[in-house]
This record gives structure tokens, sequence and C-alpha cells, in this order.
């Protein structure tokens, strides 16, 4: 199976991409996290926005929902998809300007670094909120 | 239409587009699928700058219903929920180019990828009205 990605379209051609910035499994990574962000972002849309009066749940709403274990996972699940695939796109982006190899370890293992750290904040959050009630 | 057949030496008298963000937007020899390149990253990183707002606002929720409630009501006012209709364009164009980009760098629908690109903006639009009339008409 030929193995393209949207590098090639850098070049403004109207060609289908190849070739991705971050290698085959940079791509692979970014189309798998993505799927994953299609049914989890709108899923988080629709029940955290669009079914909800005004918008936006109040403070005793948004506790109440946190005591669904599912919610709970569901949300978690999708903070981990959309850190992987934000902090994978960043990391593309910078791997084009060019950096030695040094560096671009330097930066994987920073993104990695970060990464925990959002998801780990994110659990504290909802451990937080849902231990508050 | 010329109905010239592209040749190896055509894509060789191309321009050589400047590496990074400038790059993305030199408008030499650029076509339908390199400014849907540009403005997928864009969108990129104006997502990635709203996920770390929109978790910083959720500490918020830790200070307790005081904080959270007053936060509301600001994310209620009209100039927030214009932003909102921003955001909503935002992840609809990166998410439905992101399929097209996905599909054609598998080796899918490589020789109707433009189509695919229209075909996903026409519903990404209905989506973002149906989105703003639920944001602004109550």
């Amino acid at each position: 199976m030929a193995m393209r990605s949207d590098a090639n379209e850098r070049t403004g051609r109207d060609e289908p991409p190849a070739e991705p910035g971050g290698g085959f499994a940079g791509f692979f990574g970014q189309a798998l996290s993505g799927a994953a962000l299609l049914a989890l972002l709108t899923l988080h849309m629709v029940a955290q926005h669009f079914l909800v009066k005004d918008g936006l749940r109040r403070y005793a709403d948004v506790v109440e929902w946190l005591k669904n274990p599912v919610v709970v996972l569901l949300e978690l699940g999708f903070l981990v998809f959309v850190t992987w695939h934000a902090l994978l796109g960043v990391r593309a982006i910078l791997f084009d300007f060019g950096f030695s190899a040094r560096i671009e370890r330097a930066l994987t293992w920073l993104f990695v670094v970060a990464g925990i750290a959002t998801v780990g904040y994110g659990t504290w959050l909802v451990w937080t909120i849902v231990n508050a009630a | 239409m010329s109905g010239r057949v592209a040749t190896g030496a055509d894509r060789a008298d191309r321009p050589i587009r400047r590496r990074g963000v400038v790059g993305w937007f030199d408008p030499r020899g650029r076509r339908l699928g390199g400014w849907a390149f540009a403005l997928n990253r864009l969108t990129g990183l104006g997502l990635v700058a709203y996920l770390y707002l929109h978790l910083g606002i959720l500490s918020l929720l830790a200070a307790g219903p005081g904080s959270w409630d007053a936060f509301v009501d600001v994310a209620l006012s009209p100039l927030v929920l214009g932003l909102d209709v921003v955001l909503i364009f935002g992840m609809l164009f990166h998410g439905l180019n992101g399929i097209r980009v996905s599909l054609v760098g598998l080796g899918y629908v490589t020789d109707r990828h433009r189509a695919l690109f229209v075909a996903l903006m026409v519903f990404g639009a209905l989506v973002l009205a149906v989105a703003a009339l639920r944001i602004f008409v109550k």
C-alpha cells in the first residue's frame, strides 16, 4: 500500500500528499489519534455543550455530571488522545525547521514530559472535583 | 484547458518553497492542496493554544462554585460566543481536512482528493451554520 502524508502539500502542488514530516510513525500516529478524536470530540461537544442549557454547566451540574464513571473515563480518554495529537502535531511543525538530530531528540523528550504532565493535570483536576463533592 | 501533460521537467521548474512558517504562505505555484496544508497547520496551532487555555480555565472548577459560575457568566457574553464560532470553524476545518489527509496518506482516493476536500468543506460549512444558529438563537 502506498504511504503518503500531508508533507507534499507544503510544496503547494495539487497532488496527493506524500512523505510525512515526522516519518511514517508520526503520520500514522496522527491519523490514528485523529480518528479517535473525531468520535471523542464530537461526543464531548454534544454532551458537554450542545445538549446543555446555555452550552455550559454550572458548578453543581459539573459535579453531578462527573459522578458518572463512564463520563470520567470518556473525558480522560479524550484528554489522552487530544494531548497526543496536539503535541505530535507541534513536534512535526518544529521538525520542519530542520534542527539537528540531537535537538530533535531533546524536543521529543520535552513533548513526552509535557504530554504526561498534561494528562496528569487533567486527572488531578477530575479527582479534585469529584472528591470536593 | 491546454490538455498538456505534466512532466518531470515541469515539476523541476516549480519554485523551491522556503522551510518553516514562511514557506506555508509562499503563494508561488500554490494551489488548493497547498492552501489546505497551510490552513491545517494554522488551525492546528490555534487548537493547541485553545486546548491549554481551556485546561487552564477548567482549574477554576478546583477553586469552587464561586469562581466557576462567575466564569460561566463571562463565557455567555456575545464576544465569547463569537469566539466559540471561530473555534468550531477551526475544529471543523482541521478535523474534516484531516480525514482527507489521512485517506490520501493511506493510499485511498488519491485521484479524487480535491473533490473530497470540496465535499468535506461543504459539509463543514453546513455544520458550522447549524452550530452558529444554535449558539446565537436561543
